[in-house]
């Protein structure tokens, strides 16, 4: 059997996501022999036009990213989103919020007018193309990378969590922040993070992005509970785009 | 049935040297400003003045996560039973009879091996609450005490335990306790005081009819409005179902190995409020709305386990799932008050 030929793109992001990768470190090994890397800017030199999986990384920013995720698009058989940025947009897209030419101005001064620093309303890679399988995270968690991509190549749909990250915070018996009457994103987040953020103290961030359905009416309700507001909740809702 | 009196101090050497055997001893601890079992690395860290714990045992029992098998793609599998002997010190007597009847229910039909291998390994060693909780509610469901289940029980009588061994593993651990007297009259006098209390003080959510009348409660109230009215701030985030002592359905899901020719089949802890916990194949969903699943849940406790462990409830009245709610939805005494209100019982 011919290995899947694998092509991994950044868009506009840190290329943490990419680093997790990297990170697998000695596992590296096991993935190279099950798939062939073909393109991998932050890891290797080659390139290549002819791929099955394309797994990409970072949000859409410009006109001529729209451009080449589509024409990466043609070309795989799967496509999949790695991380905040692709799945979500991620912390680039806290730029839609304001006007675009302040955005340009703020960022760059005088030099926000030339035309290769022009830029568009963050989008997500799935508000572009199709998206086959979503990895969330910022960044991913590795394990679960090599767990989605081990699921794939058998040929087996891969467990992606849609619960929120309180199933995570009770196995690991983390004291909820509302218990503190502290704002957490964690009832309408995605899980499968393992909770590390309020384990140590931190609220959820909601780097994972909104559940398919949360309950909206519960999350403006519920703050009256805590003494706390519905802005409360907005404002830290800004981070991670999940308004 | 044999009762004895140890002094703490006797009591703190006794779990000092059990420690120090091969058996992992698990205890009642402080974490932060809660309480959680976990492994005892010193004798004074256990905390049997406790209220109540974030998880409950059942953690030891039925953990988070727990590989089943593993497999050959297209091949063969093998069992995994990964259970060692453990001392679990410091159940409370509701914790007690929810692991009674997990005990009945894993080993009722298709025998669950993983279980009750596990379950099998593991002595009790329960106590009596000395503190309540700020939503414990035992006493509405005849849960406060307990006697039977365990291999040992303490109560904490001021100065010394009163302990009862009812097992063999019970008596062998009791032999062990330098110090260990037979207790005197004025002992299981106090005993008794301790008891007689929780009996009716462990409630601070007071059901208003006996956790018996649940069942034919529930036959007529599928329809009330309350399910809507409480799921209509349901984060569906299973909360309820991850810290409550009964609750034990759980996912099976299977991971494949770098070779992609061999994996493991694992079982992790699963909650019916969660939004695809009754998801099938096909993708269709049979309890789609909150509401539906918010009831199931009240409707296990009250209606359908106890048709198959006798009628006993499968609520034990711990509150975990008052206090875990971050809606404030959960609390279970409320609900079934509700219901009572509105119901006429022919």
């Amino acid at each position: 059997m011919t290995k899947p030929r694998v092509a991994i793109f950044d868009f506009a992001c840190c290329e943490g996501c990419q680093l997790q990768i990297v990170n697998l470190e000695e596992e590296i090994l096991n993935l190279i022999e099950l798939v062939d890397v073909v393109e991998w800017r932050e890891a290797m030199s080659e390139q290549s036009h002819e791929y099955d999986i394309a797994i990409i990384e970072g949000s859409i920013t410009r006109d001529e990213d729209v451009k080449r995720l589509e024409v990466i698009r043609s070309r795989a058989k799967v496509l999949i989103a790695l991380g905040s940025c692709a799945t979500s947009g991620g912390v680039n897209r806290m730029k839609n919020s304001f006007d675009l030419n302040e955005v340009r101005t703020c960022v760059y001064g005088r030099d926000g007018a030339m035309p290769h620093l022009n830029t568009r309303l963050t989008q997500a890679c799935h508000e572009v193309v199709a998206v086959d399988y979503k990895i969330y995270g910022c960044p991913i968690d590795n394990a679960e990378f090599a767990q989605i991509l081990r699921a794939l190549l058998v040929g087996k749909k891969p467990f992606i969590p849609d619960y929120p990250v309180c199933v995570e915070c009770k196995a690991r018996e983390t004291v909820c922040r509302y218990e503190y009457d502290e704002i957490c994103m964690g009832p309408i987040v995605r899980a499968g993070c393992g909770a590390p953020c309020p384990s140590v103290g931190w609220r959820c961030f909601g780097c994972r992005g909104l559940v398919d359905n949360p309950n909206v009416q519960a999350a403006q309700e519920v703050m009256d509970k805590y003494r706390l507001t519905v802005d409360d909740l907005k404002q830290k809702m800004v981070l991670f785009n999940t308004k | 049935m044999s009762v004895s009196t140890v002094s703490k101090e006797q009591f703190r050497s006794f779990v000092a040297a059990l420690i120090g055997s091969e058996q992992t001893v698990v205890g009642v601890q402080a974490k932060n400003d809660k309480f959680a079992f976990g492994p005892l690395r010193r004798a004074e860290d256990l905390r049997l003045d406790y209220d109540v714990t974030i998880l409950s045992p059942r953690k030891y029992l039925l953990p988070p996560k727990e590989t089943l098998l593993n497999f050959q793609v297209a091949g063969d599998s093998q069992t995994v039973c990964d259970c060692q002997p453990m001392v679990l010190i410091g159940v409370h007597p509701y914790d007690m009879a929810a692991i009674s009847q997990m005990d009945e229910l894993f080993s009722q039909g298709e025998y669950d091996t993983h279980y009750m291998n596990r379950r099998q390994a593991i002595t009790i060693i329960a106590c009596d609450v000395a503190t309540a909780s700020a939503n414990v509610f035992a006493s509405s469901m005849n849960t406060a005490t307990v006697d039977s289940g365990f291999d040992i029980l303490l109560t904490d009588i001021g100065g010394a335990y009163v302990v009862q061994a009812d097992t063999d593993k019970g008596r062998a651990l009791v032999k062990k306790m330098a110090g260990a007297k037979p207790a005197g009259a004025d002992d299981m006098a106090k005993r008794k005081a301790v008891q007689e209390k929780n009996r009716t003080g462990l409630n601070k959510h007071v059901l208003e009819c006996k956790p018996a009348f649940l069942p034919k409660l529930l036959e007529k109230t599928y329809d009330h409005p309350v399910w809507e009215d409480k799921a209509r701030l349901c984060y569906s985030c299973g909360s309820c179902n991850q810290v409550c002592p009964t609750c034990y359905c759980f996912d099976v899901q299977d991971e494949v190995n770098w070779d992609l020719k061999t994996g493991s089949r694992c079982r992790v802890w699963d909650g019916c409020l969660l939004e695809n916990f009754a998801t099938v194949a096909g993708n269709h969903n049979f309890r789609k709305n909150r509401s539906a699943r918010f009831r199931h849940r009240l409707y296990r406790k009250g209606k359908y386990v106890p048709s198959k462990i006798g009628g006993q409830i499968a609520c034990v009245g711990c509150g975990r799932c008052v206090s875990a709610c971050t809606a404030k939805i959960a609390n279970p005494v409320d609900v079934y008050n509700t219901l009572l209100e509105n119901t006429e019982i022919g």
